[in-house]
């Protein structure tokens, strides 16, 4: 059966390589039950589910990610999202709070995570977030640029 | 002919307050496998159980790439998670890795060779390794299929090239979590702060 990192790595049943990514079923599990974890939780901790495509739309794009942006986006017009969120997900940064402090602390962290202090967690508090929030949130964040790496490395060794 | 670095153990401390155990729910506990004997579970494993289920998905994820038998061998997991960590700036993950690095290898020279900016001294398995890491670590990506060739060319097969992408990638997401919600400091750092008015000189 195709998941999710087959589709964002372009593999088909009949590539090598999806044979050999079966070799590790503890990555092919781990990885599928970690995407459901930060996007479909059970228990989203107030972080419903079309901002957490939103966001992770917004993670593909710094990470120039065409599959993921593409697959991000039929996942938010799945789940209905508001115009706000749209905006989110494809780069805005005039944005009503908190996302307007959540989309520039998930941008910060994506694309400069050694920059990273105590002062940007304080920021997310002050927006509002509660600390399940800030943990949440953080794990989507990680998750996401996991998933485009892994996703970047099937590709480049498919085709080598 | 360097020295070699000398890297001890920092400690980590949150930027949010971790769960306390008396106050944990049974979610909670399960997730950060708390048994009736255990005595202390760490700050880092206790702020994450604020979000128990992506903690348990990505536990065992973790511990399947860094540590399942066969496939890449471990110093060349560690050396992917070393390059990542430099990248991404995590400076406690860099030191638990290049630690566990020299241990398995039981020589400091590559650690010391990435420490001191020196990567042009290590062999061509290593350069390969630790250049990919680096290019696939930066965002966006910038590794290419000329990566994949310097890894096939000094042996590795798909299957060992699929364990590395995996620990490499797996260090994006760890070190954004380690370095985000809190900051690592040295025992030395600690007794300084703690002696802060009697002075204390770096």
């Amino acid at each position: 059966m195709i998941d999710a990192m087959d589709k964002a790595a372009g593999l088909s049943p009949d590539d090598g390589l999806f044979t050999s990514r079966r070799f590790r079923p503890e990555f092919v599990q781990g990885a599928e039950e970690c995407r459901l974890s930060v996007l479909q939780p059970t228990n989203d901790q107030g972080l419903v589910p079309d901002l957490r495509a939103a966001l992770a739309r917004r993670m593909a794009g710094l990470n120039a990610d065409q599959v993921l942006m593409a697959e991000y986006d039929t996942q938010m017009v799945g789940l209905g999202s508001t115009e706000q969120l749209r905006a989110l997900a494809h780069g805005a940064t005039e944005l009503d709070e908190p996302l307007a402090t959540i989309a520039r602390h998930v941008d910060l962290i994506t694309l400069t995570p050694s920059r990273a202090e105590a002062k940007h967690i304080t920021l997310l508090a002050d927006a509002g977030l509660n600390n399940p929030q800030i943990v949440a949130l953080s794990e989507l964040i990680a998750f996401v640029n996991f998933q485009t790496r892994v996703a970047a490395g099937l590709r480049l060794l498919r085709s080598a | 002919m360097m020295s070699s670095v000398r890297l001890k153990p920092l400690n980590w401390h949150p930027y949010i307050a971790p769960v306390e155990l008396s106050e944990a729910t049974p979610e909670q506990l399960d997730a950060m496998k708390v048994t009736p004997s255990a005595k202390k579970v760490s700050d880092y494993v206790r702020t994450l159980a604020h979000d128990p289920e992506s903690y348990l998905a990505r536990t065992i994820l973790f511990n399947a790439i860094m540590y399942v038998e066969g496939g890449l061998a471990r110093p060349d997991r560690e050396l992917g998670a070393l390059g990542a960590s430099m990248v991404n700036g995590c400076k406690f993950c860099a030191v638990v890795h290049a630690r566990r690095h020299a241990e398995l290898t039981k020589s400091d020279d590559v650690v010391t060779a990435l420490y001191f900016d020196r990567p042009e001294t290590l062999g061509s398995r290593d350069a390969a390794i630790y250049s990919f890491a680096r290019r696939l670590s930066v965002t966006p990506p910038e590794a290419t299929a000329d990566d994949i060739a310097a890894l096939r060319s000094v042996g590795m097969d798909d299957i060992e090239i699929i364990d590395l992408i995996h620990a490499i990638s797996i260090f994006g997401w760890a070190n954004r979590l380690m370095h985000v919600l809190g900051h690592a400091e040295s025992g030395k750092e600690a007794a300084c702060r703690s002696r802060a008015h009697t002075g204390c000189l770096q």
